[in-house]
This record gives structure tokens, sequence and C-alpha cells, in this order.
């Protein structure tokens, strides 16, 4: 990674004199407010912000240099405030001050070569997506979560309407989880204090291959993946007492077979995705993930709706952060409305099939004065405690965003 | 020698008629009058920088600016559309596919959330980012994806032009059940489109500024109005260039990824 930096570092600014240059970011400030009490979480309202900003540097046609950097701050300590560069993001706290993408792109003929810090995302449904790997997720919040990038190498091949496409990562970024103390992690009873152990992370790196089809009546992708998943198990630390659990995460190996799907048919279009997670991780489940989902524009009106299901296979794991698997067994849906070209309207739910848990998104969103947007959102979520959406019930919210495009 | 004045007379009428005859069927040929206007426009590339003004229907205007890179003959050419202004849409980018023999293949990369969507067949009706362009209206329109009726001629802007109604072939999938297009006898460039739902006029495409650029008769701005929602979107062409060099790798979803 040193060794890329240097190259870039010396590259880019020889680059700047003669060559295409692009940018763009934004500074958002967002605020949420909670009205139920949580029982480890006295805070109510909580405010974030982050200024964001991407550059793109293209020397040459066959060549492209991508970096972006993150600065945030937050009024709820999910925020560390040690001044360091981060890189690799690991840390359980969001980093002040983060490198968000740093890749070069060489492009030449029919191959794309993609290294460094960079987003990948694989499959082609929304809200559930088995296939996508290399997609780790900062899930402090969990239902307003973000994607975060990986470092890596990438490799696409394009032969006609195929595409195999190679991918090596060779440090696992784990998605972010929530915090302990905050609400979004829910202890299994009032007044037990939970303490997390830091992380031992896996030496071993991921490493997928993808296959992709595309063409005039349907798009289909076949990928495989062996790594770890970014998502944890959390082992309880002996002896615990009846005032404190100690949680360690683990990182469980995962391979993992998927494939996904995309038919457009007179009416709507059709997608699927499914995948086959195993492991040799003791402890750990084994289960297939699947979603089918239609799509349809009707007007200014944008819907999706569709199924999430879970089929498992070996059942043993004990503890574990697995929003995907939380979110299956549900019905997904989301609709959104163009009123104007600043104003939209988004709406977003899964509902799970035994109704022990549903969340319900709303967005109103407006642009003004040409650099400016406002977005009004709410979360209503309803359940039982002992249901992956329901045991959230307490964190329903209203949330304000304001961001300044530049 | 009079036999021969006389045999080349013949044959300078027969040749005169002849192409008199040819002149006046393909003013008559509504199809051969499209094909002449698509053949003028047959460049191997195309590229320009667009600035689209969104008039809603109170008259308030908003701004975007666009690149566009087409590479390929008409009908079965490959471009590119992306976002440049304002800030929080940059980087959005659709790639189209023309078909000569059926509906265009279109993606939209979305930079936001790292990924890109098919536009399926059914969307295409739907508004380009809230302008008054549908996803169908930034297809290129091939000669042999409609059937023609010459209506008559008529003047846009004072230009004389041919009246033609264009109807989508069963093998053309198109949300309009016909187009009168207006082209003008001069130069044989698009001066307007009138597009039908049925028996209604729902949108209405005029061109205007018609310049030759580099031998090729381009309307410099095209004016889009939604008829129902009566509002209207402006594109102004600028630094607009035929025959570049673009790659062909360059119209690819790899590509549109890249910023």
């Amino acid at each position: 990674m040193k060794r890329l930096l240097a190259v870039l570092l010396i590259a880019v600014p020889q680059a700047v004199a003669a060559q295409t240059f692009s940018q763009r970011g934004f500074v958002e400030g967002k605020g949420w407010f909670y009205p139920r009490d949580a029982p480890n979480d006295p805070v109510n309202v909580v405010g974030d912000l982050l200024a964001r900003e991407d550059v793109f540097i293209k020397p040459a046609s066959w060549i492209q240099f991508a970096a972006g950097a993150d600065v945030r701050a937050n009024s709820h300590d999910q925020v560390d405030r040690t001044w360091h560069v981060d890189f690799f993001d690991r840390g359980r706290l969001r980093p002040a001050f983060t490198v968000r993408r740093l890749s070069a792109t060489i492009s030449r003929g029919a191959l794309t070569l993609d290294a460094g810090k960079q987003f990948i995302r694989w499959g082609k449904t929304d809200i559930v997506t088995p296939t996508d790997w290399f997609a780790p997720r900062d899930f402090l919040n969990v239902i307003d979560n973000e994607f975060l990038p990986v470092t890596g190498v990438r490799g696409v091949v394009r032969f006609g309407e195929n595409t195999a496409e190679a991918v090596w990562v060779p440090r696992l970024t784990p998605s972010r989880v929530p915090l302990p103390n905050d609400r979004w992690t829910v202890p299994p009873s009032a007044g037990l204090n939970i303490v997390e152990n830091p992380a031992v992370f896996p030496e071993g790196g991921q490493a997928g291959v993808r296959f992709s089809h595309i063409g005039a009546r349907a798009e289909f992708s076949l990928a495989y993946f062996d790594g770890y998943n970014h998502l944890p198990n959390f082992r309880i630390v002996p002896p615990p007492s009846l005032q404190t659990v100690t949680i360690v995460p683990d990182y469980p190996t995962l391979r993992s077979y998927g494939g996904d799907a995309a038919i457009p048919l007179p009416w709507f279009t059709a997608k699927a995705e499914s995948a086959y997670f195993t492991t040799d991780t003791p402890r750990t489940d084994e289960y297939v993930l699947y979603v089918i989902q239609l799509e349809r524009q009707i007007g200014e009106w944008s819907l999706m709706g569709g199924y999430a299901g879970e089929y498992v296979t070996k059942q043993v794991t004990e503890v574990a952060f697995a929003p995907n698997r939380g979110l299956t067994r549900a019905i997904v849906g989301r609709a959104s409305y163009t009123i104007d070209i600043n104003r939209s309207m988004t709406f977003e739910t899964a509902v799970r099939q035994n109704g022990d848990g549903t969340y319900v998104k709303g967005e109103y969103s407006q642009a003004s004065f040409r650099h400016w947007r406002t977005t009004v959102n709410a979360a209503l979520i309803r359940g039982e405690p002992d249901d992956f959406i329901g045991q959230y019930r307490l964190n329903s919210y209203v949330g304000l965003a304001l961001r300044y495009s530049f | 020698m009079n036999r021969r004045r006389v045999f080349l007379f013949t044959i300078g009428v027969i040749a005169l008629v002849c192409s008199a005859r040819a002149v006046l069927s393909a003013a008559d040929d509504p199809r051969q009058i499209v094909g002449e206007s698509q053949k003028r426009t047959n460049a191997t590339s195309q590229r320009y920088e667009g600035l689209l003004q969104v008039f809603d229907a109170r008259g308030k205007i908003v701004d975007k600016q666009w690149t566009f890179e087409r590479l390929g003959a008409h009908g079965q050419s490959k471009s590119v559309l992306r976002f440049t202004a304002p800030a929080e849409v940059k980087g959005v980018a659709l790639l189209v596919y023309n078909h000569p023999d059926r509906a265009s293949d279109q993606w939209m990369w979305t930079p936001a959330i790292e990924r890109d969507r098919r536009i399926a067949l059914q969307d295409r009706s739907t508004r380009f980012f809230g302008t008054d362009f549908s996803f169908e209206d930034l297809e290129e329109r091939d000669v042999d994806q409609y059937d023609y009726v010459l209506q008559g001629e008529e003047a846009v802007d004072g230009a004389p032009c041919w009246k033609i109604e264009s109807t989508p072939k069963k093998t053309k999938s198109s949300q309009y059940s016909r187009s009168i297009v207006w082209i003008r006898k001069d130069n044989y460039a698009f001066a307007r489109v009138e597009s039908y739902i049925k028996s209604n006029l729902v949108r209405r495409l005029n061109y205007s500024k018609i310049e030759n650029v580099s031998g090729f008769w381009t309307g410099r701005v095209m004016e889009m109005s939604d008829l129902t929602r009566g509002s209207r979107t402006r594109l102004t062409l600028d630094k607009l260039q035929y025959n570049v060099p673009l790659k062909e790798e360059d119209f690819t979803l790899q590509a549109i990824r890249r910023q």
C-alpha cells in the first residue's frame, strides 16, 4: 500500500498539468431526533457533520487516478477524536479523517484494472443484496447505513456481451457495527452492560470472481467468493456476570456461490439474486439468501417490490450481527416519486412475514439555489424484541439533513 | 452527323427526364426524405457540451450541464451522456447502445450508490432526470424503424419543410403512437417533431439555430415541451464537434463507472 501511495504521490502532480480533472464534494449537516428513550442510551438528539471531496484525474485516455477523503464530527461520540489519517476503516468509531478513495484505473482495450481503495458493488437487487460480498457498510445507524470502500485489485475483461471479473482484497474491511453503548445495540436485558473487546481481524485476504452476460433479453451473473464475512459473530468472553457481558467480534470465513439476473418483461423488470453462504469456522451458520423483486416505473413513480428469503442449512451461531439475514423472510419495497426537477419523495419498507418486525422510511428531498439540498426523513420501526427489525422499535426517528454540494 | 446529334439529344432528354423523376420521387417519398436526412447526419462520432435549462409551468429555471459523446453510424451507435453540473448530479452517466432493428439498450450509472442500472423498455417513457426529455427521446430514431406518410409541406420558422407522419413499426417499442416530423427542404435538417400518444399531442421538440458544423446541419438549440405538464427543457449544444477520435472502449459499463 505504501508503494501504491508513493506511485500516486509522484504520478498525480505530474498528471495534473495536462489531463482532464474533475471533482465533486459536499458538506452535510445531519440531525436525528429519537422521540423514545433507549435503556442503554439516554441521548435523543444526534448531530453529524460530514465534509467529502472526491477528485478524478485522467492524465491519458488509458489511465485515471481517483482520490477522496471524508472529514467528520459527531455529537454522540461516534467519531474517533484522535487525530490520524485512517486508511483501512477498521476502527470501531468513524474516523475524523479518512481516505475514502485512492485508486488507479488502467483501461487497455477490453481490460480494465482498478487498484487501490475503491467501492466494489456486485448484485442487482435492492435493500438485500446476497452477492454484494465486497461492500461492507457503516451500520452505526442500522437502517440509515452507508457503504465502505475496500482496498484491493479488481480486473475486468470484456468479450462481446460477456465480462469476466476478478477481485482480490488482501485485508478485510469489516462492516462498522453499532457501538455497545448506543441505542442501535440492544442489550438482552435492561441494566445489562455490554463491553466489547477489540476484534482480532483475520490475516487472510478475500477473493472473488464473477461472470456476467448482458443480452438483449436478459442480464445475468454467476459469482464466487472466498474470504471472510465482513459481518461479525460475537464471542462471549467468560465469566459473564449479572451486570456485564464482554463480547469479542469474530469474522468467520466465508465461501459463497451466487448469482443474479434481470429480465425485462413487458410490464415490469424481474430481478433475482441468490447466494449460498458456507464456512469452516465453528459455531457459524450456513444458509441461502435469495431475493425476487419486480420493478416498474409509472409516470413519475419508480416502484420496486419483492420478497427476500432465507433457507438455513446449518444453524449453530449464538450471537451475530447480520442485517443481511435480518431483512430476509420479509416483503421489501421501495417507491420514489419525482415531483419536479428539484423535489422528490422516497418510501422504503421491510415487513417480516411473521409480522414480528417492520420498518417504514419516508424521505422528502428538495434542491434549492443550485448548490443546496434539504432532506427531511423519518423512520417508523415496530416489532417484537426478539426480531432483528423489531428489536429497534424504540429507535423510530425524524431526521433533517442540509447539504451544500460543490 | 444529324443522326448522331438526334441520338445524343434523345439520350440527354432521357437522362434529364430520369433524373427529374428521381428527384421528384425522392421529394415524394417520405422514407427517402427521412433516409436522406439521416444520411446527412452520418458522422463517425459526435461530441458536445450541453446546457439544459428546465422551465417549469411557472417559468422557474433550473440549469443542468452534461457532456455527450457518440461513436458509430446513425442507428447503431453507442453514446455516453454524463452530467457535469450541478454538483450533486456530477458523474451521473447514461450509456445508450442504439440498434437499427430494435429499441436501444440503456444503462444509468449513479455514483452516489456506485451502481449501474439497466433502464427497462417499459421505463423509457419516464422523464430523464426531471427534464422534459424521456429516456426514449434520447435514443436515435433509425429510418427503418418507422413507416412514413407525407402529409405535405409547411414552413417552420420561415423555412419550407416536408411534413411527414412517422408511425413506429411493430418491432419498435415506443411510448408514442405516432410522430409528425418537419424536415427542412434546404438542408434536410430536422426542424420540429411532435409526438402523440393515441390522439393526444404530448411532446413537441423544436430545433433552432440550425448551423452547418463540419458539413453537418445541426440544430444547436433543441427545446422539448411537455404539453401535458406545461413545462419545457431547452438543450443548447456547445463545443459541438463531429468526427472526433473516440475509442470504442470508452462506451462500456466499465467506462461509465470512471468519473
